[in-house]
């Protein structure tokens, strides 16, 4: 496998829900013999694809049709039930609010404890953390827990730091869309000179124009499954139609 | 340094983050800081000595030159070890926790967490021994053999990461596990020859062999060899060294494997 590649073979995941879930180990002896409830859901269902090398990778689809579960098993959060996918490179996500940052921590701890998960020596992140603390604008908070962070903060340091500890490849969850206009207006920035490095990057968006301007290949999910993937306009177009229930559909395309 | 795989170093990286921020953590707010680390056992051992020595008047056993008799530095001995064997067990089970929600949002070897919150403890257990040593080196009773401390204090944390290692992850599902631990721990430490000599066990009772079943418990295994080294001051025996090394060993091997099979699960803890 090449760095910045990423593998997915026939990945099926199932969460388990218990309903009346024994929480004590007593509830769990006295209930031993009786069948439990369990209700299995299956969030993704034979996902097969490569994604290349210094490709913009997008992946679209309404709430619940498991791009975000997806984007999770790439980061080796949760492991597939069945299939395998793999990835090779140093990998940086960003998933959610505050994604990696320990709440006790400061912020400047938390960009040291992220470089360490990430493979990072201390010296290295030492380096990196004046440039992380300018492309945040978090300023004199850099030493402050953050828990006392404002979501934007948050954003804006998980950002900073998975673009600055030099990643090989990029899992973004539209988390982008909490800063403001300016901070958005630098990420789009950041990630494009990031692919101009060859990074890997894959961004889970519901925003169909932005999508079509950064990606090179979208993935469309529904229920679990990938129902279109290919060129960023004309699977777009067939999401937005499916969205629209078959209305006609405008995009602003990039030409 | 230069030989480690990049995960390796990744996750000797992390050990050494996660056993500085429980460092940290400990005398957080305190003046004092670390003076802690000495106050505690030097106040353990006078206390000990006052209440089993003056008051109870207990004869502790016969040191090798007669310049440590003391009920204090006797107990202190097996302490030490049975402290770093409580702490570690109960350290697990907080330090997974404590990485859980971390660990919904981002992949790192959880082990690292376990083995960094150890290693902090082991550098505070050092700091203890370190009293301990000073302090027989004042009464001058003192010999090579002191080693044995160390050696005990190793094959505790190996023994003791083995059960924490399988204590945490039964406890991310059930919080019991924490209470049960808490109460399996409390009896164990009267099971274990560390307030009273294994000479006072009777050699039978109920038809059971007692004192052969105090004496190859696994901690009591550990203990006997810190005092062999530092109070006793002679070489312990091959079998207990041999058993000691045994359990150590099997049950980390066991519990590293087990919590390596189960860690994945974590992030899917509600």
């Amino acid at each position: 496998m090449t760095v910045g590649q990423i593998t997915v073979r026939d990945v099926s995941k199932r969460f388990r829900l218990e309903r009346n879930r024994p929480s004590s180990l007593k509830e769990a002896l006295l209930r031993a013999r009786r069948r439990r409830d369990v209700d299995d859901f299956w969030v993704l269902r034979g996902i097969d694809f490569d994604i290349e090398p210094g490709s913009f990778f997008g992946l679209i689809g309404h709430n619940g049709s498991g791009k975000s579960t997806l984007l999770r098993l790439m980061a080796n959060i949760h492991r597939p039930t069945m299939g395998e996918i793999s990835t090779e490179g140093r990998m940086s996500a960003l998933l959610e609010l505050g994604s990696g940052f320990h709440p006790d921590l400061t912020g400047r701890e938390n960009v040291y404890l992220n470089g360490a998960m990430l493979g990072l020596s201390r010296r290295h992140m030492h380096e990196a953390m004046d440039e992380i603390i300018e492309f945040s604008g978090i300023g004199e908070f850099i030493d402050e827990p953050v828990k006392i962070y404002s979501s934007g903060m948050y954003v804006r340091l998980g950002f900073a730091v998975s673009v600055n500890v030099d990643p090989e490849i990029l899992l973004v969850d539209e988390v982008i869309a909490v800063g403001d206009e300016e901070f958005q207006l630098r990420c789009m920035d950041h990630m494009n000179q990031l692919r101009d490095k060859g990074c890997t990057i894959v961004l889970v968006s519901h925003n169909a124009a932005l999508m079509e301007s950064l990606c090179d290949t979208v993935a469309w999910l529904d229920h679990g499954r990938v129902l279109e993937i290919g060129e960023p306009t004309p699977v777009l177009r067939k999401y937005l139609d499916h969205m629209r229930g078959g209305g006609d559909t405008t995009l602003t395309t990039r030409d | 340094m230069l030989t480690l795989s990049p995960a390796a170093r990744k996750s000797a990286n992390l050990i050494y983050h996660f056993a500085q921020r429980e460092s940290k953590a400990r005398y957080k707010r305190s003046l004092l800081g670390w003076f802690w680390s000495f106050a505690n056992p030097l106040t353990t051992v006078a206390v000990y000595s006052f209440v089993f020595g003056v008051v109870y008047r207990a004869t502790p056993p016969a040191t090798e030159n007669g310049n440590a008799e003391n009920f204090g530095l006797f107990l202190f001995t097996g302490l030490i070890s049975w402290s770093l064997f409580v702490g570690i067990i109960n350290g697990c089970m907080g330090w997974l926790q404590g990485v859980s929600d971390l660990r919904k949002k981002i992949y790192f070897p959880t082990e690292t967490a376990l083995l960094g919150g150890a290693a902090s403890n082991a550098v505070q257990t050092s700091l203890e021994a370190l009293v301990l040593v000073v302090i027989m080196v004042v009464l001058s009773n003192i010999s090579w053999t002191v080693l044995f401390l160390f050696v005990a204090l190793i094959l505790t944390m190996a023994f003791g990461l083995g059960i924490g290692f399988i204590a945490a992850i039964m406890n991310a599902r059930y919080r019991d596990i924490l209470y049960l631990v808490g109460v399996l721990l409390n009896v164990g430490f009267f099971l274990v020859p560390i307030v009273y000599p294994l000479s006072l066990v009777p050699d039978e009772k109920w038809g059971l062999p007692v004192r052969t079943l105090v004496e190859w418990n696994p901690p009591a295994l550990f203990v006997g060899i810190a005092r062999d080294g530092v109070y006793f001051l002679q070489v312990p025996s091959l079998s207990r060294l041999a058993a000691a090394t045994a359990w150590a060993g099997v049950t980390f091997t066991i519990g590293w494997v087990y919590f390596r099979a189960r860690s994945m699960e974590i992030s899917e803890e509600p």
